[in-house]
């Protein structure tokens, strides 16, 4: 075989799959289409169109760069792929005080905003997808305290608390900085770790990564077009 | 091989030396530091190991966070280890295989330190913080460029000596090289260009990625090392490759399969759903052109009833070629829709799988292609054979503990993660045991290539014994290979 067809082999065999599945896929899903709402089945009309709160491209910045993905995961596949939906908390709540059942598979407009998907590699811990829904629902159950303050603290600390004292999450304390109080106490100040005369407030950095965390709260409800859940008996609910 | 002296086997002989004397120095360069590379990449994956098991371990700071700690173990591995011993083997067996000396050694050493320095500047911005959070690609983004230009820069003579050899053959090896320095800068550059400085959608950009981790796997690593097996079997046993036919299939299905596989990664994530399950079907599929390339590599060196040379090349290119028996059994086990893919899917199971494939298969067939190298471009011999069994073994076992555990542990994690009634944190707990068992077995590598790095520097420093027989691994072998098949390399 010439050099000439043997390049020419390789070009076709490699470039058919280098077409169909990263170049064709990639410019296609460049631009997704709006969503039209249906009157009948969304209760709404128009088109659907999510937002997400928070700095999510300094705070997805701080989670890769400090390798959050290599042990949580973004991504409740649907039930053909694995069990994530069955889980209480993971897709939602299954029991919110308001809306019922919540639970709901991640769609292609949960990224909204960043440049990278986390979708993760390893799940050494849980997904991540809705945990502002969870510490939420543990603040309410609680009845004090603040999501934000909680991700403060396992970010300083994470084997902080009896219940997590066999977390592997490793502590991120070096996002934070220690220093002496001089005239008023800062207003960012940690209600934990400081001492008579200094405090501890959260960096920059670690502002940015809570603000992205706050935001994890994938269970806003999905058009009709993308919610392939049964409508009445929830497959989610089994 | 003639055991008469003739004038061709002379002029044979001084082409060969002249070869290995134009090439000395590139291929010294890309063995050495590789081989620094991966322990540090292996002292790196020790600690990363240790924090999963005891996380408060050095906690207070940030350039020993597990979450940038692993990332630089894994880069190292690729890109400092893996990739430079790659090119130290390919431009030496290519211009081996088509009788042509090196004319740019110069160019290639140059570009072989931006290389390097490219890597040495990846990695401190990984530990510095600067890491860019997509998995195998955490090199901060200016990096890229200069590795592909000194890729270039590197392999390009390689294709110019196949273009200008003398005969009509081509070599079975040389196709696989020469696909590997193909393919490789296509999938870099397109996963490269199209996640740093393309902006598409994040979904598909993490698909991107899994597709390019899967590429440098089964597009680089595995060709570079099935040419350089297709190379050394023959050349150590002194036997012909068996079936012509097998080696074709074996390597057009690779070509045709390997393309598509990767994004089973991401099964379940919001893609179009035939990309995560054509890339679980093609992973799959791989394992007919593993097996069938292994398998007719080991009928090479099984062929006859002859003894075979206890040649330290010989043992761990047969030990590369069993791993990649078992990476071809992995590839079915791990990607079955339905049942092990959502299993393994978020799993230790993944790295088990990698590490197999790059420590276990590619670094085994590489290590083998350095014993046979680095004696005839230094025209020493190695020193101990002591040395070399201490590598082999412990660089055996160790992988052995890291590629099993990860791949048992990762089912056992993947069955605690699916049993969603139970709590999550049982999942954490059921992990830990495996992840003793890497730390261990990473601690074993290191002592292992602790040898070889140590080795291999005396050799670069040409303080190699001088003699006209090789180092075997029994000494007893050592007269009778003398007349065998390496005198006559």
């Amino acid at each position: 075989m010439s050099l000439r067809n043997f390049i020419l082999g390789l070009s076709a065999s490699f470039g058919l799959a280098w077409l169909l599945v990263v170049i064709v896929p990639f410019i296609k899903m460049r631009q997704l289409a709006p969503i039209p709402l249906s009157k009948e089945l969304d209760g709404v009309s128009g088109v659907f169109y999510p937002k997400r709160g928070g700095r999510i491209i300094n705070g997805a910045a701080v989670y890769g760069e400090n390798g959050c993905y290599l042990c949580h995961t973004q991504l409740v596949r649907p039930t053909y792929a694995g069990n994530d939906l069955y889980r209480a908390d993971w897709g939602g709540l299954a029991k919110d005080p308001e809306r019922g059942d919540t639970r709901r598979e991640t769609n292609a407009y949960d990224f909204e905003g960043e440049g990278f998907a986390q979708i993760g590699t390893t799940r050494m811990g849980p997904d991540l997808s809705n945990l502002t829904r969870r510490l939420e629902a543990a603040v309410a159950a609680k009845g004090s305290g603040s999501a934000e303050a909680m991700l403060y603290a396992h970010l300083y600390n994470p084997r902080r608390t009896p219940e997590l004292r066999k977390s592997a999450c490793p502590s991120y304390r070096y996002l934070f900085t220690r220093h002496e109080i001089k005239g008023q106490p800062s207003s960012d100040a940690l209600p934990f770790g400081g001492g008579a005369t200094t405090e501890l407030v959260p960096s920059a950095e670690a502002k940015a990564l809570v603000s992205y965390l706050l935001a994890m709260k994938k269970d806003q409800p999905a058009p009709a077009a993308l919610n392939f859940a049964p409508p009445d008996d929830k497959a989610a609910s089994r | 091989m003639s055991s008469a002296p003739s004038a061709t086997a002379l002029s044979d002989a001084t082409l060969r030396a002249g070869i290995d004397r134009s090439l000395r120095h590139p291929v010294m360069f890309f063995l050495t530091s590789g081989a620094a590379w991966l322990a540090v990449s292996i002292l790196l994956a020790i600690v990363a190991s240790i924090k999963v098991h005891y996380p408060g371990f050095m906690d207070e700071c940030p350039y020993a966070s597990y979450g940038r700690v692993f990332p630089a173990h894994i880069n190292t591995l690729i890109y400092g280890w893996g990739f430079q011993a790659a090119f130290g083997v390919v431009i030496w067996l290519m211009a081996r295989m088509s009788r042509q000396q090196c004319r740019a050694a110069g160019t290639i050493l140059t570009a072989g330190h931006v290389w390097n320095f490219g890597v040495l500047l990846g990695v401190l911005g990984i530990l510095g913080g600067a890491g860019t959070g997509m998995p195998w690609m955490e090199f901060p983004r200016f990096v890229w460029p200069a590795l592909v230009l000194s890729y270039f820069a590197i392999v390009v003579w390689s294709f110019i000596q196949f273009r200008v050899r003398d005969s009509d053959k081509s070599y079975i090896a040389q196709w696989y090289l020469l696909a590997a320095m193909i393919w490789f800068p296509w999938f870099f550059i397109t996963a490269n260009g199209l996640l740093h400085w393309s902006t598409g959608h994040p979904v598909m950009a993490a698909g991107i990625n899994a597709w390019f981790r899967s590429a440098v796997v089964f597009l680089f690593f595995i060709p570079v090392a099935l040419g350089a097996a297709y190379y050394l079997a023959p050349k150590l046993t002194g036997r012909p490759i068996p079936s012509l036919t097998l080696a074709r299939l074996g390597f057009w299905s690779l070509a045709v399969v390997a393309p598509w596989a990767g994004m089973q990664k991401l099964a379940g994530a919001p893609l179009p759903v035939f990309l995560p399950y054509l890339g679980a079907a093609a992973t799959a599929l791989l394992a007919v052109p593993l097996a069938t390339a292994a398998i007719n590599i080991l009928r090479t060196i099984f062929s006859t009833e002859e003894k075979l040379p206890k040649s330290p090349a010989l043992h761990f290119t047969l030990a590369g070629l069993i791993g990649l028996l078992l990476l071809a059994v992995a590839a079915i086990a791990l990607n079955l829709p339905g049942s092990s893919l959502q299993l393994t899917q978020f799993s230790i199971a993944g790295y088990g799988f990698d590490i197999l494939a790059i420590y276990g298969c590619f670094s085994f067939i590489m290590f083998g292609a350095v014993y046979f190298i680095v004696p005839r471009i230094t025209c020493r011999e190695w020193l101990s054979s002591r040395l070399i069994n201490m590598h082999f073994f412990f660089s055996a076992y160790g992988i052995v503990a890291i590629a099993f555990g990860a791949l048992f542990g990762g089912f056992i994690q993947g069955s605690a993660q699916e049993a969603w009634l139970q709590p999550w944190e049982t999942v954490t707990e059921v992990v830990r045991p495996y992840a003793a068992v890497s730390t261990f077995a990473w601690c074993v590598i290191l002592f292992s290539n602790i040898f070889f790095f140590f080795h291999l520097a005396l050799m670069w420093l040409r303080l190699g014994r001088r003699g006209a027989t090789p180092t075997m691994l029994d000494s007893a072998a050592a007269d009778l290979t003398a007349t065998g098949p390496q005198a006559g390399h």
